[in-house]
Parts: structure tokens; sequence; C-alpha cells
């Protein structure tokens, strides 16, 4: 079984309403794309808005694997309180994503990136995209899925209208990425 | 290649498949976290000519259902646990009368309101004893998504065999979970036709049965002009008290099932062969107990999985012969311990059986029965 | 469905269930005149046997449906309506009764009774009012009337009675009527009508219960019961006069709706239709 055949557990995490089960569907297509198999769920209230939120993202081949994440390979996070909530989850070596206006103390360790996502998001077209830029700068730091995958799946998941937004956002984080991997 | 892959929620696969096994009639209300299902057959079953109706409550929607049946009809309902245990009394009823018909019961946390958009097994003795008097019993329990496509289609199939109504037991997590599934083409998939009564003339009995325990079906305006009663009826269908009568009457009803043992029994195993504590496991919490075995194997203990696919009625000759091999069963499940009671009772000694049970709203992880097994592990 | 009575004579034997007979209802029952009547324009309706189902709850209006020769459904306390509704559904070709009774139809079963007449299902639905559960011992039903002993309600009922009739058109029936058994020709009539009548029709029938309920009201045998009821009841001609020259509490008979609603099963398939139409384009 070669590395990239991993069971491989992600998160997106914060609050209702940041676009989270959609970035997740969009991962999920990503993978699906590469002809991985992938298992996503979410934090499921009765309430639609605002407070704690997260949907994951769990890939193995094994179809009968346990579908819910045990130990997170990648945590996003788009403000303090998914952080919060997610962060004891993250494995001791795992890859995390947060806003620069996340306190990430807690992080100890972990492969911390705390990027612009929010701020770049707003110049590129509106602070809903933060979750486009976010999987953008995930691919780039993550390696588990290729960028024509995102791009791809963003397109396929995303309505007609929004689909270029969604697409530039997504390249904005790469570039993030990118230039943080090199850094 | 006769299948395509899908990314399907797991209420969205049921309804797919439901239409899939040619189920023409749904009547439901909604309840989470089963509404789904409802939400998808209103938009797909008119594109095949079939009928949805939303009806008043739970009990309506499955006498509903059994009239659709009756008329002919392959019919379903879906439901959760508060919406399940109104439709009790007619899930009986449809036993009684022979009326096929699938119930879907995706569970959540329990008693009463308990918890809607979290995850139980707290209905599987529901499942099996939840209507008065003793009745056939047929209930699945997938465990994926993939599974709940192929055991809705299964169930259509056992419940147009048996003539009785068939329960599918999910819960909240595979419900709302979204996984890829392999979409079988149309043509592969194979339900049964129901065994229509084609015979004549005042003689005909409509619930005499053949050797293999069931009576053909009569449909409304073919000819024979039937009673059908939840009385304890004779093979003319109509109510009889006679012991003699009866006694055969209830005997035929509850063998169907035995006679038919070989075809229901579905089951899963995960390295068995050597295990010295055996895993017993169902659902959801059956994949975290895979995980479990995979890491327990890892570190070398000889642990194995016993998946019941149909629960009811339980897979009791293969459970029996493993766990007489093993030094200890566990047998995690999201209640505070039910189908560990038949499991103790098939074991019947031969092996320590223990429960892990969790009624917290969370699924049970796969570290819990890792941890549960190292325990009984020690001190096999 | 015949718009006038057929040219042959209606013999009940034609639809009964002979070798049931003798039937279990009590002497003196109401029900067998309902049951007459109903036949009776099932006939009239020119109602093929094959194409007849009539679904039945339970009490003594539930056993009604076991001695016609039709397709007939015993079904679950007060679910008759719901089940009705699904056979319905799945074979609009068939003519659907429903036969309940008071405590069937308004107690246990009464939230199917107003969403049925709500969704205006093409159902024929005859409610047995007898005031009691007869089956059961003789307990108080919803329509027990005021100050009448049962079993239940040993120093008289208290509790105020639904008039099914406005409860039925108020929820939406296209057609509500009611009718006595003592006017069997009328009621069979008004049967007829409700049988014909496309969408929901609910038809009230003042039936007697005289052994557990008229005797233990003292209301007399089976004659005095039926007599009794050209006191209690306004027949259809003094309804637009409700105190002259009846009792102002007596019931009203006849037809008080008729009114061409759109039909449930023809809508559905129609919207059916609409749907396949724009998943087509």
């Amino acid at each position: 079984m070669t590395d990239s055949m991993e069971r491989r557990e992600i998160r997106l995490a914060g609050s209702g309403g940041q676009g989270l089960i959609l970035g997740a569907r969009i991962l999920f297509e990503a993978f699906a794309i590469e002809g991985r198999r992938a298992s996503q769920s979410q934090s499921y209230e009765p309430t639609s808005r605002g407070g704690f939120c997260h949907s994951d993202v769990v890939v193995s081949e094994d179809l009968s694997d346990f579908p819910l994440v045990t130990g997170l390979d990648a945590l996003i996070a788009l403000d303090q309180v998914g952080f919060d909530r997610s962060i004891a989850l993250a494995k001791p070596d795992a890859l995390v994503i947060v806003d620069t206006r996340i306190d990430a103390r807690d992080a100890e360790g972990r492969r911390l990136h705390r990027l612009p996502l929010t701020e770049r998001a707003v110049v590129t077209g509106s602070g809903r995209i933060a979750n486009m830029v976010a999987l953008g700068a995930f691919v780039a730091l993550s390696g588990f899925v290729r960028p024509s995958s995102l791009d791809e799946a963003i397109r396929r998941e995303t309505p007609e209208k929004f689909a270029a937004l969604n697409a530039a956002a997504a390249r904005v984080g790469l570039t993030m990425g990118e230039t943080a991997a090199a850094a | 290649m006769s299948t395509r892959l899908t990314a399907l929620h797991g209420n969205h696969a049921c309804a797919l498949a439901a239409v899939a096994a040619g189920c023409r009639f749904f009547a439901g209300y909604p309840i989470t976290p089963s509404s789904e299902i409802a939400e998808h057959l209103s938009y797909e079953l008119p594109k095949v000519g079939g009928t949805f109706v939303q009806m008043e409550d739970e009990i309506a929607s499955i006498a509903a259902v059994i009239g659709a049946s009756l008329g002919g009809l392959r019919a379903m309902t879906a439901t959760s646990g508060p919406g399940f245990s109104l439709m009790q009394e007619n899930i009986g009823y449809g036993a009684m009368i022979e009326a096929p018909c699938v119930v879907i019961d995706v569970m959540r946390g329990g008693p009463s309101t308990g918890m809607p958009t979290r995850p139980a097994q707290g209905d599987i003795m529901q499942a099996r004893f939840g209507s008065h008097g003793d009745r056939p019993v047929v209930a699945l329990a997938p465990a994926s998504v993939q599974e709940i496509y192929t055991e809705t289609i299964r169930a259509f199939d056992l419940a147009e065999q048996l003539r009785t109504p068939v329960t599918v037991l999910y819960d909240q997590v595979i419900a709302q979970l979204l996984e890829s599934v392999a979409v079988p083409e149309p043509a592969t998939i194979h339900v049964h036709e129901r065994k229509w009564a084609n015979g004549a003339g005042a003689a005909f009995q409509p619930y005499a049965a053949g050797e293999d325990g069931v009576p053909a079906m009569v449909r409304p305006g073919d000819g024979h002009r039937v009673h059908t009663t939840g009385l304890t009826h004779a093979e003319s269908g109509f109510p009889t008290q006679v012991p003699p009568v009866v006694d055969r009457m209830m005997r035929r009803l509850l063998g169907k099932i035995d006679i038919h043992a070989a075809m229901l029994e579905r089951y899963e195993t995960l390295m068995t062969d050597d295990a010295d504590v055996l895993v017993v496991a169902y659902g959801i919490t059956a994949r975290a107990a895979r995980r479990a075995v995979m890491v327990l194997r890892a570190e070398g203990l000889r642990v194995g999985l016993f998946r019941p696919i149909t629960l009811w009625p339980f897979p009791e000759g293969p459970l029996r012969r493993l766990a007489g091999q093993a030094r200890a069963v566990l047998v995690p499940e999201m209640n505070a311990g039910q189908l560990v009671l038949e499991i103790q009772r098939l074991v019947a000694g031969a092996a320590p059986v223990h429960p892990l049970g969790r009624i917290d709203g969370e699924p049970i992880a796969p570290d819990q029965i890792v941890a549960a097994v190292k325990e009984l592990a020690v001190h096999a | 469905m015949l718009d006038v009575a057929p040219a042959t004579p209606f013999d009940p034997k034609d639809y009964l269930r002979l070798q049931y007979m003798p039937h279990f209802m009590c002497p003196g029952c109401g029900h067998g005149i309902a049951l007459r009547a109903l036949l009776a324009a099932v006939h009239d309706c020119g109602i093929a046997k094959d194409d007849l189902a009539v679904v039945c709850g339970i009490g003594c209006s539930g056993r009604v449906g076991g001695y016609i020769d039709a397709n007939t459904f015993h079904t679950t306390h007060g679910r008759p309506l719901a089940f009705a509704t699904g056979l319905k559904l799945a074979r609009p070709d068939l003519t659907v009764v429903v036969v309940t009774g008071d405590g069937d139809c308004l107690a246990i079963g009464g939230n199917h009774l107003i969403h049925a007449a709500r969704r205006n299902l093409d159902l024929t639905c005859l409610m047995l009012n007898n005031e009691v559960y007869g089956m059961t011992g003789g307990q108080a039903s919803p329509t027990t009337a005021a100050t009448r002993l049962t079993s239940t309600t040993q120093s008289g009922a208290i509790e105020p009675t639904f008039d099914a009739c406005a409860l039925a058109a108020a929820a939406g029936a296209g057609f509500v009527g009611r009718e006595v058994t003592r006017q069997a020709p009328a009621l069979k009539t008004l049967i007829a009508r409700a049988l014909r009548h496309k969408g929901f029709s609910f038809v009230e029938v003042m039936s007697d219960c005289t052994e557990v309920y008229g005797r233990k009201n003292d209301l007399g045998e089976a004659p005095e019961m039926i007599l009794s009821q050209k006191a209690d009841m306004r027949p259809e001609q003094h309804n637009d006069a409700p105190n002259q020259p009846f009792r102002p509490n007596a019931l009203p008979t006849g037809v008080f709706v008729e009114r061409d609603l759109p039909e449930y099963g023809a809508r559905l398939r129609a919207h059916a239709a609409m749907i396949r139409g724009d998943t087509a384009r």
C-alpha cells in the first residue's frame, strides 16, 4: 500500500454559514475524481446558522472502514471556535491551516500555517469564499489531491454563476500555500 | 461495467434503491433524521408513475402503505424512533394479513423524543418485539451508504417473497453520510414478483399455503372476492377461534420465516478463524469494530468481527460456531445492551459475552472497542 | 357507475356471503338495515362486486364488511380511512367504501376523518352511529348524548358530543349527508348519491344499539327505538325551519354538502404528469 492510499482524515471547522459543508463536498469530489473513495459527514444540529460547525472527509480504500474522524491528518479552521473545538483531535504531525485572526497556540508541534484566508478572500471578491481560499492552500500544503482535481471538483459542485469566482479563490489559496511551503 | 459510482447520502440512496426495487407507493410523515427519504421520493416516485403521499401521522402512513400493498403495489414508509413506535400496531397487522411492505427506521437517540439529530441503535428489540403478540419478523441492518442501497432492494425482495413487512434499521450517522455508491444498472436489479392467486371457484382458500408457507396473494378485481382481517383467521380468511385451526395458522405464519432461513441469512466475518476475542457488531458500530480489529491485529492480538446484516432472524448457526472457538465475545452497540442479550442466549455460556453500550448520542469510536478488547484479552 | 338503477331487481342475496349467515349482529341492531341500504345502493349504481372494496375498522360496524361478497378488509381500530387512502391511490379503478362507527371514526380515528375530508380522495365513508361502543360492552362514545347511561358513564354522560357531519363538512368533504335507519329507502338513495359523488363523501347513518345501549337507557325494544328516531331527527324538508315542528336540538337529516371540489387522486396524477413533463424537458 503506497503512502497516498493510506487513510486520510480532514476536517473543515468554523461556524455555521461559512460554507464548510460545501468545502468538504468539494474535497470529497476531488478525491473521487482521482478514483479515491471517501466518506463525508458533518455536525448535524437543528440550527442552520451560527455556532460551532464542522464537516469531515475520511478517505479510505476500505469501503467498510470507520467513516468518522478518529485522528485528524489535516485541520482547516476558519475561526476560533472551530479551532478550539477540533485541535485536540489533530494527530501530533497533523497539518493545521488557520486564519491569521486565530490564536493557534494550542497547535503545539503540529505543522501549523497561519494564513490570511479571509483577508485574501475579501480582496478576491468576498469574505464568503474564504472556504475556497482555504481549500487551495490545503491542496498546496498537503499534496493529498492534485490542483487540477480541486479545480474540476469546484466546477462540478458549485452553481455556474459562482464557479469562476470560487475557482479563482482556490487559485489564490494555492499560490498562498505554495509560498508558505517554500518558506 | 454494469455499475456507476455516485456520491449519495444514506437517505438518498435508500430512496433511489426503493424506486429501483420497483417501489411505487410511499406514505410517510416528516421526522428527523429520516425525512430526506420522503423528500426524495416525493419527486422520484411521480417520475416513474408511482405515488407519494404525506399522511397525517405515522399510524396513517403505515396503514396507507399496507392499503397500497393490498392493492398490488410495492410500498414503503420511512420513519424514526417515535414514528416507529406509532407504527407498531399496524406493522403487526401487516404481518398478520401477510401484506408485503418495507419500513425504514432511521435510529436516533431515545427514549421518547430523545436526541433527534444524534445516532443510536436502540430500536432493534422494538423491531423484533415491538408489536403485540407473536409475529414473523425480518429486519436488516446495513452499515454503509452502499449497503443501504443493496439492503433496501433486498428488503423489497424478501417482503414480496415472504409476504411480510420487512424493516431496515440504520442510524443517523449513515443516514446523513455522503459516500460513493456503486449503483447497479436497473437491468441487473431483480426483485421477485409477488406470488399472485390465479385459481378460481368458491373453494378458493386465500390463506392456504404450500410447502413454502407463503400463500398466494389476491389482487382485488381479479375475481377472488376474499376477506382480509387482523383477527386470527382460518385458511378461508374468515375469523376463527377454533384452537387447532388457530394453532395451525399461527405455526404456518411464524414458520414461513424458518422455512426460508437460508435465504434470509446474511452476515460478514473479518479475521474470525483464529479469533480469541470475537466482536459482534452491526451498522455503524460494525465499522468502528472493523477499524478496531485492524488496529488490534497490527498489535498482534487475535481478534475477529462478526457482523450480522440480517439482524432478524439472527444468523444463529454461524455465530454459535464462531463464538464456540472464542475465549470472549464483545458486543458494542449504541444502546444500553440489546443485541448482547440475544448473543448471550445463543452463546449460552460457551464463552463470556460482554456488553459495550454507549447511550450519550455519540457513535462508538474504534478506540473504545480497542480498549475493551484489550481489557478482555488480559483476562481471557 | 350507473346514473340510474339497473332493470334487474335488487336481491341482497346476490351481494352477501350467505355461507357466513346467520350474521353475528344482535336482534334489532340497526347495522343490518345500513348494510342492506349499502348493498341496494351498490346495485343501483351498477358497481360490480369484483370492483368493490369495503374497508372497515374495529367494532360492530367493523364486522359489517365481512358479510359482503366483495373485496373486504377488516383493518385496525380507527384506521380504515388511512388503509382505504392507500388502497384507492394504488387502485383508482376500485370503488372503495369505508364502513366505520362513531368510536372508530370520531374518537380513535378522528384525525384520519378530518384529513380524508381535507384531501378529498374519492372514498365513500359510512359512519354507523349507534352512540356507543357496542362490541366492548357499551362504553360512552363521542356521540353519546348527555345524561345517557353507559358502562363508563354510570350516572349519565357529561361530555358534549360531536356533530360528525359538521366536522366532515368543515374539514372539506365534497359530499356530506345524514339519514336514519328508519328511512331505509331514503338511506339507500343517500348512499347511492354518495357513491356517485366524485370525491370524499361522508354519510352518517343513525343506527340503534338495542342490546347494550337501548336496554341500559330503557329505550325500549327495537321497534320502539326505531320509532323514536322520528322524534329525534329532523327530516330534510324541515331543515330550513329548525324549530318547527321538531325539537330544537334534533339532528337534521338529508344532504348538507354537495360540491364539486378537485378530487385528490386525479389531482395527484395530474401533478405527477407535470413532474414527468418537467423532467422530460
